[in-house]
């Protein structure tokens, strides 16, 4: 059965930031914005949604008095990315 | 990139799929460390070898003095590279606790050998401690020069103990030399080649 695919997560931004994060440990909001080439309003709104769903882990702390903000994906964020993915194969299986 | 909801499963799965290949197979440069450990390694290896064999001198240990300030010059490095660092896989991590346990493993064995006052096999186990963090960072970077290095390593361990101390000195610089200083190079022309 083809179940509806998480809305938090079928948004292209947000799918791109949690498909950065499922590779690495934790990644830099900079480093985010660069490979994603969304502006930073954009990504900040975003990366607020992910955090709200408890799907990543946002540290905010000071580097050399610039903010520092490094974004960690959460157990529930993993576990709704694989579902996602899970859903996505089905779908297409369908299609097929 | 746009917050569009609208997109196919196809789209949706080659966004996954491009943004994972951006990170995959990521490290950070470690060369230095392999560097900075390797050429001092090697130069205190040469010059106790030239102070034993050559000058009869009976400090000839003394070069090794230089090595706990390696070791502030390292986490010095460290510390100020972790600020720099935008990203860290679980590679990276891997590779710190590795190299963490085994710092801890070389303070212990030294300070076995000098307590025990043997310093026949101390070489043997050294070079041993090279294999293992070698080996096991070529094996989690898939980089074969540091694997290849880390394999000849534990043989001329092997073979060490079979040598007098002077000329184990020279086998530790060998070891150095294949496993940290030729990888350290390549390392670091490989990660120029992974950031352009």
């Amino acid at each position: 059965m083809f179940k509806e695919l998480d809305p938090i997560l079928h948004s292209q931004l947000r799918l791109a930031i949690m498909s950065l994060l499922i590779g690495v440990k934790e990644a830099e909001f900079t480093f985010i914005k660069e490979k994603t080439k969304a502006t930073a309003g954009n990504l900040s709104v975003q990366v607020q949604k992910l955090k709200d769903s408890g799907y990543i882990e946002v540290t905010k702390q000071f580097k050399d008095n610039y903010p520092l903000t490094t974004c960690k994906i959460t157990n529930k964020g993993i576990e709704a990315f694989e579902a996602y993915v899970k859903n996505l194969q089905t779908y297409l299986q369908i299609q097929k | 990139m746009e917050n569009n909801k609208n997109f196919s499963p196809e789209e949706s799965l080659q966004l996954i799929q491009s943004m994972i290949n951006t990170t995959k197979n990521k490290f950070s440069d470690n060369s230095f460390y392999f560097l900075f450990w390797g050429w001092l390694v090697f130069l205190c290896c040469i010059v106790q070898f030239i102070l034993l064999k050559t000058y009869n001198y009976s400090y000839h240990y003394i070069v090794w003095l230089t090595m706990p300030i390696a070791g502030i010059i390292s986490v010095l490095y460290g510390k100020n590279q972790s600020k720099k660092i935008k990203v860290k896989t679980f590679i990276d991590s891997a590779t710190d606790y590795v190299w963490m346990a085994l710092s801890i493993a070389f303070v212990i064995t030294t300070f076995i050998n000098i307590s025990t006052g043997n310093w026949q096999n101390a070489w043997s186990s050294y070079i041993l401690l090279y294999a293992i963090g070698t080996f096991i960072t070529g094996l989690f970077l898939k980089f074969k020069p540091l694997i290849w290095g880390g394999c000849i390593n534990f043989l001329i361990a092997l073979i060490s103990v079979k040598l007098d101390y002077h000329f184990q000195l020279l086998a530790g610089a060998l070891a150095i030399l294949i496993s940290y200083i030729i990888p350290g190079y390549l390392l670091r022309a490989s990660y120029k080649k992974q950031i352009n």
